[in-house]
């Protein structure tokens, strides 16, 4: 089975990269506005319970919103309008975390458990002895208490 | 010891550090992080005070100073501090520049409050829109930050200050002032 499998994940690899390029071209090029609403999306809001800073009405998120309109308009990247947030409130002002690692742990700890139990499984299946044919003597016993229950 | 008794050293291997990990983490307040302005040029501003008077960064050069963010409707917080700040205005004169900066509240009302619990004579600036809070990375209020003379930010108190906080931080500013 495992020749199947390099073939078969190339094809699928082939299909995503194809539907990706395909969806890409074919998706206008986001205007200014979507371009902050993006960005409004991943900036907490400062002053709220775990609300981005486009979904919150307060003066902070509105305050933040129009900065970043206004560097947007004044030629920075994302990046940049990112990073100039990050240097007042720290990674904090980040809805996700910028670092790849954290999206990583969800993963290596299923692949861990998965190789763990793996490996439990085959040493406990080599280590258990082979069933041995019952002896005469259970054999009698098992007669004799079979006998014992049918009287 | 054999590998079937370090085994059993797995658990508490496992369970101890996750178990702190949940028991801090849940006792923190996430709001509660190091500020990265700590060592960095604190930001310029030019703003308007409750007096109507116009204060900038560039008049407290060259001398520490401590702005506090607060508001009127910061309570208790904001009420606890107030006579912590107003003990330092009055215990350190000239040597240190307190500024109260009004977070998200109405002139009208930090008016009040300072007619209610006592107005130890610092100047408060008017933060129209949040601009000021947001370029400190404020939160909400009481946050207060602690510049010295060089303009460097040194320190940052997140909820009230205590007499004993107070010292602690002003420590840091007032020590580069005589350096």
């Amino acid at each position: 089975m495992s020749r199947w499998i390099a073939p078969a994940a190339a094809v699928a690899l082939l299909a995503a990269v194809s539907v990706a390029v395909v969806v890409a071209a074919q998706a206008p090029e986001p205007t200014s506005a979507e371009r902050a609403d993006a960005i409004a999306r991943e900036l907490r809001c400062p002053d709220c319970q775990g609300l981005s800073v486009a979904d919150s009405p307060t003066l902070s998120a509105a305050e933040i919103r129009r900065q970043i309109d206004e560097q947007l308009a004044a030629g920075a990247s994302p990046d940049e309008v990112r990073a100039h947030f990050v240097a007042r409130y720290g990674e904090w002002i980040l809805l996700a975390p910028s670092s790849p690692l954290p999206w990583a742990v969800p993963f290596a700890v299923v692949i861990f458990a998965a190789a763990g139990l793996l490996a439990w499984l085959a040493r406990r299946r080599s280590s258990q002895p082979a069933a041995a044919p019952p002896s005469d003597e259970v054999r009698r016993r098992l007669h004799e208490e079979a006998e014992a229950l049918d009287a | 010891m054999t590998p079937k008794g370090l085994r059993w050293l797995l658990v508490p291997l496992l369970v101890v550090p996750l178990g702190w990990l949940l028991f801090t983490g849940f006792g923190r307040d996430p709001r509660e992080v190091a500020s990265p302005l700590i060592g960095k040029p604190a930001p310029d501003w030019k703003l308007t005070t409750l007096d109507g008077e116009a204060l900038s960064s560039a008049d407290l050069a060259g001398r520490p100073y401590v702005l506090n963010f607060w508001a009127s409707w910061c309570i208790p917080a904001c009420v606890d501090e107030h006579p912590v700040l107003a003990s330092a205005h009055e215990g350190h004169g000239d040597e240190l520049l307190i500024v109260g900066v009004l977070y998200q509240d109405a002139p009208a009302d930090a008016e009040t409050f300072l007619a209610r619990y006592g107005d130890a004579g610092y100047p408060h600036v008017i933060d129209d829109g949040g601009r000021l809070a947001i370029e400190y990375g404020v939160t909400g209020p009481p946050e207060t930050f602690f510049v010295d003379a060089d303009g460097i930010v040194r320190d940052k108190q997140f909820g009230p200050l205590t007499d004993e906080l107070m010292a602690d931080r002003l420590g840091e500013i007032l020590g580069a002032a005589s350096r």
